[in-house]
């Protein structure tokens, strides 16, 4: 896996490609996350748009990312959740957590 | 052992999470030569993903000394796939419910019911030698 990340209208977007499954991959992800709520970053969008899928260590990853959040007054939201990484979230109830948006945008227009 | 072994349509690997791609990238290979549609390659390699996390982390307690098999079969219209570690076993209906109010925010202790969830039959063998787990997904 590999990542991307961008700023826009002061939503950090952060852009997985590839399988998040555990090992040194799973920690760029993670260590990503980390950097921009060690920045103070309050708004946080994971685009879905290009991971095939997870496992519960991304899930994992996911749910940490976004209770540190809102411990600390922010918020993750997802984006462009594909029907895998849905049904995932729905088997083990995280689609109740987490925001969900069908494209970056609307998920960057709930920001505000 | 320093890196992985295939034998056929097994592969043998160090308890390592750096080996995690090379599995995937194995079993997935295998899926697509048997015909098996892409919704349930990834859900069949989701829920390996999960056991061999389960050996490293649970089994193995990281010992990176220690080895991990994947022995992968279809029989008839099912893919037959057999995970097999070093620990000392552990008891399966002890594990706590990730859907409990208080352990949806957890970050981990989901992987064993997904694989559950994703798979048609998981059948365990546990001795205090190493820990066999065999996933059953219908492919008809």
């Amino acid at each position: 896996m590999n990542l991307t990340d961008r700023e826009q209208n002061g939503v950090v977007i952060i852009e997985p490609k590839g399988k998040i499954m555990g090992g040194p991959d799973a920690s760029l992800l993670h260590d990503k996350l980390y950097e921009f709520i060690e920045q103070n970053k309050k708004k946080v969008i994971i685009d879905l748009s290009r991971v095939d899928w997870m496992n519960s260590t991304g899930l994992g990853i996911l749910i940490s990312g976004y209770t540190t959040l809102r411990n600390n007054d922010g918020e993750l939201k997802l984006a462009n959740v594909t029907e895998k990484i849905k049904s995932l979230l729905t088997i083990t109830k995280l689609v109740s957590v987490f925001e969900a948006y069908d494209s970056v945008d609307d998920a960057i227009e709930s920001f505000h | 052992m320093d890196k992985p072994i295939i034998t056929g349509n097994t592969m043998i690997i160090p308890s390592n999470q750096e080996f995690l791609a090379e599995v995937d990238i194995f079993l997935e290979g295998i899926l697509r030569g048997y015909g098996v549609d892409e919704s349930r390659v990834a859900d069949i390699a989701i829920s390996v993903s999960e056991l061999v996390n389960n050996a490293i982390h649970h089994a193995h307690h990281k010992d990176t000394q220690k080895t991990i098999a994947i022995e992968i079969n279809k029989d008839k219209e099912d893919i037959v796939i057999t995970i097999t570690d070093q620990g000392t076993g552990f008891n399966p209906d002890d594990i706590n419910d990730p859907l409990a109010e208080e352990n949806l925010l957890k970050d981990t202790g989901r992987g064993l019911f997904i694989v559950k969830s994703l798979m048609d039959k998981v059948d365990f063998k546990i001795t205090d030698k190493g820990t066999s787990v065999t996933i059953t997904k219908s492919v008809k």
